[in-house]
């Protein structure tokens, strides 16, 4: 039974920051989902249709009341248009996220981006060849400058399809050629999304949710995985290096800057500027020990795969790592942060930057990033946070920090492997790992704090699956200790042995949100080297405290993909039984995957456990009943 | 007489009826301009969140005996006997607060108010849209209401209805609760994110 009491987070440092936010008069996300209960019922079942001003409309879920708008559009049809504007806009936010990093590309090609650098000339020579731009005899920065152009071209131009489709599995490309579901261009998939769902184009429910599938691939598979590559190219391709994370890695003796949003082209300047010798002078001087940086959300998680910097929290803890009183500057860029946190600042001596064109907030400083000034903002930022630092008052840090191992891309899991992912292959032949989960996404007041990931993680590790996790779900199982060599002893037997004898966690930390395409890469090479599909493979997604259009969209891309996927919160889509259907039944025989919804993380693990057990049995491996 | 009877299983929370409410007890009847008014119009049914978050629409029950009335002690609440709508009178009420504690329901609130004298706090409760129903009309919150959470009907109709529905349930062959598939699926993923 529920009980109304009940703690909103598992978390130690959420727990006692609660308390310190209430005594503060510091209003949280939680205070605002209480009282925003209870929620529209018609909204929630995705029956109400604002798309034009005929309506708004609902329809009656019980049958009695209208069913259809003023257009006509029934139930099914203005679930799907629902779902699938949730789609374009998730596919729009990372796309556009990629196409700030190819202008940075392209900015460092002209020389007019100073601070940034090309990291990694072979991946950017790969890249190239994949994008068919001529390599042999060329300066560097030329190939880049061509390589930018080219990505360009995948958001607008019309074209067959977009370039790196061509990194699926062919079994894989056959599926989406006979659906009609290969993505021809970035921009192109979510324009014709929000064109086919204006009142009078498609009308179709299933059609709909079909141009949704390819909507969502041109994000997974264009915008998302060029954000993912043309990142690792100009700031480094993560490898595995030691950090810290909860709310403890913030210093009482040292000037604390926290990055929050997504972007890396941001966060990667505010932590060269942190390492400059003028301003730690400048910081001694203040009278603190150092400059500590830290992150919440994605942008931190980009931070901590190439510099091994800590992450302060996730998602939900936005708010309350601002409560602690020891933040002295937040910079945020854009995505997931939410507009109560300057007013929770105010309460604070906290001064908070905003740093993108796109993205302003109430309460906020805006200082406004682009690749030709960064570098110098960064320095004149962080120098504002440094003089800060004296204005400090009482100071709250509730827990020590929880030591954790982030940075595998699928470069070092390779090469963790001694170059093929054979071993890993043989594992799961073997028996000793059983499949892999991705678990991934966000936190969402309606289930409690990091209990969906966490309770996920442990059950799917106790029967020796291997987890691979990004964004909110990564510093919640950070948080849990689950990401130190010595957690295989929470693993199954066939876990701990491998996991011990490579020297890694039985989770491992793939990266920030835009950063689920490595987890597309990393299925195709199985896929690839087994000669199946990928939904031929004893693998699996999940999303278990998903909030985000963006999350919707990942979920997408992974089923279009083959990738069975599970949700913790239930989808805007109860109002229409067509539209459940087909996602959790129906596009089995269409992607070869479905969705599945369960609030409930231990149930949820049966499920994903039987999944893996029953693709194991189709590839004629050895299969444990449940 | 045409009562409203309500189907508290059948809210789904949207809260539509409120602003129905507030803006039919507003000087000019439209949602857009009621906003604007001084002092704003404040609604009489409200929406409460049960166990789960479901909805729950709170209405006057526009008792009888009511202990409101019995409470009152400036003589503003009263029995429209033609109506059986429960009643207070803004001019005389005193704002003391005695009716609000012996309500059973917690369905009067206190504030300033468009139809009472300017600048004066008072108890403010459902009077079952007296004036709509007078002209032809049917209550803010039934006419408003897309899931059936309120019907405007003879009492004895209602109680045939569920009559019916409850032997219906009680029949051998009948497995039909009346709550489509649809309102149970969403419900029961409500619960199963708190149902710990």
């Amino acid at each position: 039974m529920y009980k109304i009491n009940s703690p909103l987070t598992i978390t130690e440092d959420g727990i006692q920051l609660l308390k310190k936010a209430e005594k503060d008069n510091v209003e949280t996300v939680w205070d605002r989902h209480k009282a925003q209960q209870p929620q529209c019922g018609f909204c929630d079942m995705g029956l109400s249709c604002r798309i034009c001003i005929m309506g708004p409309c609902r329809v009656d879920p019980f049958g009695e009341g209208p069913q259809a708008g003023v257009c006509g559009a029934d139930a099914d049809i203005i679930v799907a248009r629902n779902l699938c504007r949730m789609i374009a806009a998730g596919a729009a936010s990372h796309s556009d996220h990629g196409r700030d990093l190819v202008e940075v590309l392209a900015s460092v090609a002209t020389n007019s981006a100073p601070g940034y650098t090309i990291r990694e000339e072979g991946k950017l020579k790969l890249l190239a060849q994949e994008y068919g731009v001529e390599t042999e005899g060329k300066e560097i920065l030329a190939i880049a400058g061509e390589l930018a152009q080219a990505m360009m071209e995948d958001y607008g131009m019309r074209k067959k399809q977009i370039t790196l489709v061509k990194r699926a599995p062919e079994k894989r490309r056959k599926v989406w050629e006979t659906v009609g579901i290969t993505p021809r261009g970035i921009d192109r998939e979510t324009s014709e999304m929000m064109h086919r769902t204006h009142m009078g184009v498609d009308n179709n429910w299933q059609s709909l949710l079909v141009q949704g599938l390819r909507n969502a691939l041109s994000d997974g598979w264009g915008g998302s995985m060029i954000a993912t590559e043309v990142s690792d190219i100009l700031f480094g391709i993560p490898t595995p290096r030691p950090t810290m994370v909860n709310a403890g890695v913030l210093k009482d003796d040292h000037v604390n800057i926290v990055v929050h949003g997504h972007n890396p082209v941001v966060s990667e300047m505010i932590s060269l500027a942190c390492i400059s010798p003028l301003l730690l002078e400048l910081a001694k001087r203040k009278g603190a020990k150092g400059i500590n940086l830290a992150g919440v959300c994605c942008t931190g998680n980009e931070l901590l795969m190439r510099r091994g910097i800590a992450m302060a929290g996730n998602h939900l803890m936005t708010e309350l790592i601002l409560s602690t009183g020891a933040v002295d500057m937040m910079i945020v860029d854009y995505q997931c942060i939410m507009p109560s946190i300057g007013k929770v600042a105010a309460c604070y001596h906290t001064k908070i930057i905003s740093t993108s064109d796109k993205a302003k907030f109430p309460g906020m400083e805006h200082h406004e990033f682009h690749p030709e000034n960064a570098q110098k903002k960064a320095m004149s930022i962080v120098e504002m946070a440094i003089n800060n630092f004296p204005n400090r008052k009482e100071v709250f840090i509730p827990v020590k920090p929880q030591a954790a191992v982030g940075g595998f891309s699928v470069e070092t899991i390779v090469k963790a492997l001694g170059g093929t992912a054979d071993p890993l292959i043989d594992a799961i032949k073997a028996g000793k790992i059983r499949g892999a989960v991705g678990i991934v996404g966000c936190n969402n007041p309606k289930i409690m704090h990091d209990y969906g990931h966490v309770t996920l993680t442990r059950r799917l590790i106790e029967n020796d699956i291997l987890v691979v996790d990004t964004g909110c779900v990564s510093v919640a199982n950070a948080k849990a200790g689950f990401k130190v060599p010595s957690a295989i002893e929470m693993a199954g037997p066939g876990l701990k042995e491998i996991c011990g004898s490579l020297g890694i966690p039985p989770v491992l930390h793939l990266g920030s949100c835009v950063d689920n395409v490595r987890i597309l890469v990393l299925v195709s090479a199985l896929a690839n080297a087994l000669g199946v599909d990928i939904s031929d493979l004893p693998v699996a997604g999940s999303a278990p405290e998903w909030y985000s259009e963006k999350a919707v969209t990942i979920g997408v891309y992974c089923v279009a993909s083959g990738i069975t996927t599970h949700l913790g919160p239930m989808p805007p889509i109860a109002g229409s039984m067509n539209v459940v259907k087909l996602l959790t039944q129906g596009l089995e025989d269409v992607v070869g995957a479905t969705f599945a919804v369960e609030p409930d993380p231990e149930k949820a693990a049966l499920f994903l456990i039987r999944h893996i057990e029953k693709k194991r049995a189709g590839l004629g491996l050895d299969s444990r009943s449940l | 007489m045409k009562e409203v009877v309500v189907h508290p299983e059948r809210c789904v929370g949207c809260m539509q009826c409120m602003l129905a409410c507030a803006t039919a007890h507003s000087r000019t009847l439209k949602l857009q301009t009621a906003v604007l008014e001084t002092p704003q119009p404040k609604p009489r049914v409200h929406v409460g969140a049960g166990i789960f978050n479901e909805g729950f629409p709170n209405r006057c029950r526009h008792c009888d005996p009511a202990p409101c009335l019995s409470a009152c002690l400036a003589g503003a609440i009263f029995l429209d006997h033609d109506t059986k709508t429960v009643m207070i009178n803004p001019d005389r009420c005193i704002n003391c607060a005695s009716c609000a504690m012996a309500c059973p329901y917690g369905v009067i609130r206190f504030h300033e108010d468009p139809f009472a004298p300017p600048g004066k706090t008072v108890a403010v409760k459902c009077d079952n849209c007296d004036a709509r129903v007078a002209a032809g009309g049917i209550p803010a919150c039934t006419e408003t209401c897309k899931t059936g959470a309120f019907t405007f009907e003879e009492i004895s109709n209602a109680m045939k209805r569920k009559t019916r529905e409850v032997a219906c349930a009680m029949s051998a062959e009948s497995r039909t609760s009346g709550i489509p598939p649809e309102i149970s699926l969403v419900r029961s993923m409500k619960q199963a994110c708190l149902n710990r």
